[in-house]
């Protein structure tokens, strides 16, 4: 069924733009490894956009079947993934992040159903652009942990309890590369290396690593197969912080030098301004904001964004008032008309449930990519008043 | 230690409600080795204030918390609630101390029980620990209490049916209802969303005012923490290696163990970081490497000392004790001079800025 509707969209013909995106790979590397860590934000920001798309998701829906009706998991959303490019997808759970990138790479199952769109992929190792929506099941199968790989969030249920490192390596090496035994155990050695694991742990089990050692291996299995995409679900949310920072710092020295693509899934956006090239935040199944960190940091357009910019609370500077979003997503079986987030939004006025939430430029933006879902409120609109948070006050009722 | 000249930065807050002196835990671990999981702590609890325990997976925070909620037996130590030492030796007197101290755990997905609803989840505590209520006019009180409202909605539901955060104000209902003086709070937001985090911090910080709670409130977020509570205690290897006011130590941190805690933390305000620029940050001190006394035998010297860019051969050899640095701060550190050359030697005023 998924494939059907799928099949109508057209397959981009851009073989021109296989060469010139080696290039942009080329380039971004090499600059990439040259400039220093103050340099590197103008770097990404500046080589995102103009970079080719690995991946080309398009008009992509996804609902889950229920008996009480569909759920809109994911309605409608266009997203770009360039070479070499972080994309972090922000949103709370139940926002339909995760939904959107399994069912993009076609690993959900029923109930869940891709109802529309199309998602391109353009490899180095493709001869030609192909919609992973509708390959045929060996080709996806080529497609799987070859192309794209996934470390998924909790590694402790990731991982085979049963295989020590060694053997979970090895299992993927011999699924997806033809390898003579000895250069697939030489390879499982040096993956460790990369990961910055001593060899030694070859054959421990999961039980006996830490969480970050665990996590550390579900990357090195990541990396196995040299993929062009990770999709990473919220690799380091089990983790404490300094576990953390040294696990997205690994990440980002391995996408330096192995050059792969990464779509970085959290709900904390705290870390994606500093990780992620661009940002795209997700609520209720719709983007409402896209932009380069930097955009997002300085000028956040959408009240949604803000909401979640200030949730977090800051070590550095001054104390400030914090307001969190109070209330939940709205039920996707039955969305609102209009804006989704109009019951939690701050600003809220009457013409927003007439809202068709698509993402428009923001006017006052030099980034002409800068989109926001929200046609009324301007990045420099003073926050609404909400109570701020530990002040004793009573904050708003649970939105139920 | 020079603890006991120490004012906690919480005192001001109320009356002393808990004091743990020298709590220490050993735990045994194969072929004769032993886990040394909280060494020597000590710290008061104040009716009305937060003291925040801040430390990595394994430094032995939850352990301190287990602890002080009767779930461990002491190796040594003392902890006494309302002046009167601790003494459980029976079911009775457990029940009594849990009445006055009650757990809130990190993980709401597994600290309620899947086959029971929330009016069952709350009703049981109630029944335990206030014998002479009318039990569902109290559970109906917990229930706004903790905004979860209308009540009557959310009453007859099963945990499956809830959000992570709903099933968390289930979780600060359930402590509630025994009518604590004491909540120990084990990571109770870090399972959840982050937008949902402050709402729940706020109400916990609102239960503390309403019900005069005072609150252990262990995280490894110390940015949270310095929102949220009145002290740190910054906690490694089972010791604290660092106390005082949660602005100060956040703001100016004195031990290389809290520095590093500090540089760890996300900060979107640092946009070009070095976690873009793909080179690692120049933390003030190594990231890699497990707190020491995990490998069973007790490790020399100061426990942070193989992560240490200050480690001498006096680190390697002695364990520092926590040196005051003002009335109410302290740092267990034989290099503070060079760690924290700004905090000056001991002779800081304590700056009242840590009004919240």
């Amino acid at each position: 069924m998924s494939a059907d509707s799928a099949a109508s969209s057209a397959v981009d013909p851009a073989v021109s733009r296989a060469d010139g995106r080696a290039m942009d790979r080329a380039t971004h590397r090499a600059t990439g490894a040259a400039v220093g860590p103050a340099a590197g934000s103008s770097l990404a920001g500046a080589a995102a956009p103009s970079s080719g798309p690995v991946l080309d998701i398009r008009d992509l829906s996804v609902v889950y079947r229920t008996p009480a009706g569909d759920v809109r998991a994911v309605d409608h959303v266009n997203l770009v993934l360039g070479a070499g490019e972080v994309v972090g997808l922000a949103g709370e759970s139940g926002s339909g992040k995760s939904t959107l990138a399994y069912g993009a790479c076609r690993l959900l199952r029923a109930p869940a159903l891709v109802t529309n769109g199309s998602v391109i992929y353009r490899g180095r190792r493709v001869s030609r652009p192909a919609d992973i929506l509708t390959m045929r099941p060996e080709e996806l199968r080529r497609l799987r942990w070859r192309e794209i790989a996934i470390v998924f969030q909790s590694a402790m249920n990731a991982l085979n309890p049963v295989l020590n490192v060694r053997d979970q390596l090895l299992d993927v090496i011999h699924a997806h590369l033809r390898m003579p035994r000895d250069e697939a155990h030489s390879r499982a050695a040096s993956l460790l290396d990369l990961v910055g694991i001593p060899r030694s742990r070859l054959r421990s089990y999961p039980h006996e690593l830490s969480g970050g050692m665990r996590q550390r291996v579900m990357i090195a299995m990541a990396l196995a197969t040299d993929p062009e995409i990770i999709i990473m679900d919220e690799p380091t949310t089990a983790l404490d912080v300094v576990v953390q920072r040294d696990i997205l710092a690994q990440i980002v020295e391995l996408k330096e030098s192995l050059g792969f693509s990464i779509l970085f899934i959290t709900h904390d956006l705290s870390l994606l301004l500093e990780l992620a090239d661009r940002i795209a935040v997700m609520y209720a199944g719709q983007f409402v904001e896209i932009a380069t960190s930097d955009e997002i940091h300085r000028e956040a357009a959408h009240p949604y964004t803000k909401g979640l910019l200030n949730s977090f609370p800051s070590l550095r500077g001054p104390r400030r008032d914090l307001a969190g979003i109070p209330g939940s997503p709205p039920d996707l079986r039955n969305p609102p008309p209009g804006c989704p987030f109009v019951p939690r939004c701050g600003y809220a006025r009457p013409d927003c449930r007439d809202v068709d939430m698509q993402l428009l430029p923001v006017a006052t933006s030099r980034d002409p990519d800068h989109v926001t879902a929200c046609p009324f409120v301007l990045p420099d609109t003073p926050a609404p008043p909400v109570p701020p948070v530990a002040s004793g006050s009573t904050t708003g009722e649970l939105g139920t | 230690m020079s603890e006991q000249t120490l004012t906690s930065a919480a005192a001001a807050r109320g009356p002393l409600a808990m004091e743990a002196i020298s709590l220490s835990k050993d735990f045994r671990i194969g072929r004769g080795h032993t886990l040394h999981a909280v060494r020597d702590v000590s710290f008061n609890l104040y009716r009305g204030a937060v003291v925040a325990l801040v430390g990595e997976s394994g430094s032995g925070k939850s352990t301190a918390a287990r602890l002080l909620a009767g779930q461990e037996r002491l190796t040594s130590g003392t902890i006494r609630l309302d002046g009167k030492q601790v003494q459980v030796s029976s079911r009775r007197d457990f029940r009594q101390y849990k009445s006055e101290v009650q757990l809130v755990f990190q993980d709401p997905f597994s600290s309620l029980n899947p086959i029971h609803t929330v009016r069952y989840h709350l009703e049981r505590p109630v029944k335990l620990h206030q014998r002479s209520a009318n039990v569902s006019q109290e559970v109906a009180g917990l229930m706004e209490q903790v905004r979860l409202t209308p009540a009557k909605h959310f009453l007859t539901k099963y945990p499956h049916e809830l959000s992570g955060g709903q099933r968390q104000r289930v979780s600060f209902a359930r402590a509630l209802a025994a009518r604590p003086s004491v909540l120990l709070a084990d990571e109770p937001v870090s399972m959840l969303d982050v937008s949902i985090r402050l709402e729940m911090l706020s109400l916990l910080d609102d239960l503390r005012q309403r019900f005069r709670l005072a609150m252990l409130y262990i995280t490894h977020d110390i940015a949270s923490a310095r929102y949220f509570a009145d002290e740190i205690l910054v906690m490694y290897a089972g010791e604290i290696v660092e106390r005082g006011p949660a602005e100060e130590v956040t703001q100016l941190p004195a031990h290389p163990y809290t520095q590093l805690l500090v540089a760890s933390a996300p900060d979107p305000d640092n946009l070009g970081s070095a976690l873009r620029g793909g080179s690692r940050r120049q933390a003030p001190a190594t990231a890699s490497g497990r707190p020491q006394n995990l490998d069973g035998a007790a490790t020399q010297g100061c426990p942070f000392h193989p992560r240490c860019p200050f480690a001498d051969d006096q680190c390697r050899q002695e364990d520092p004790a926590l040196t005051q640095i003002s009335d109410t701060r302290g740092a267990a550190c034989w290099h503070l001079d060079v760690a924290a050359p700004e905090l000056g030697s001991g002779s800081r005023g304590g700056g009242d800025t840590t009004t919240r």
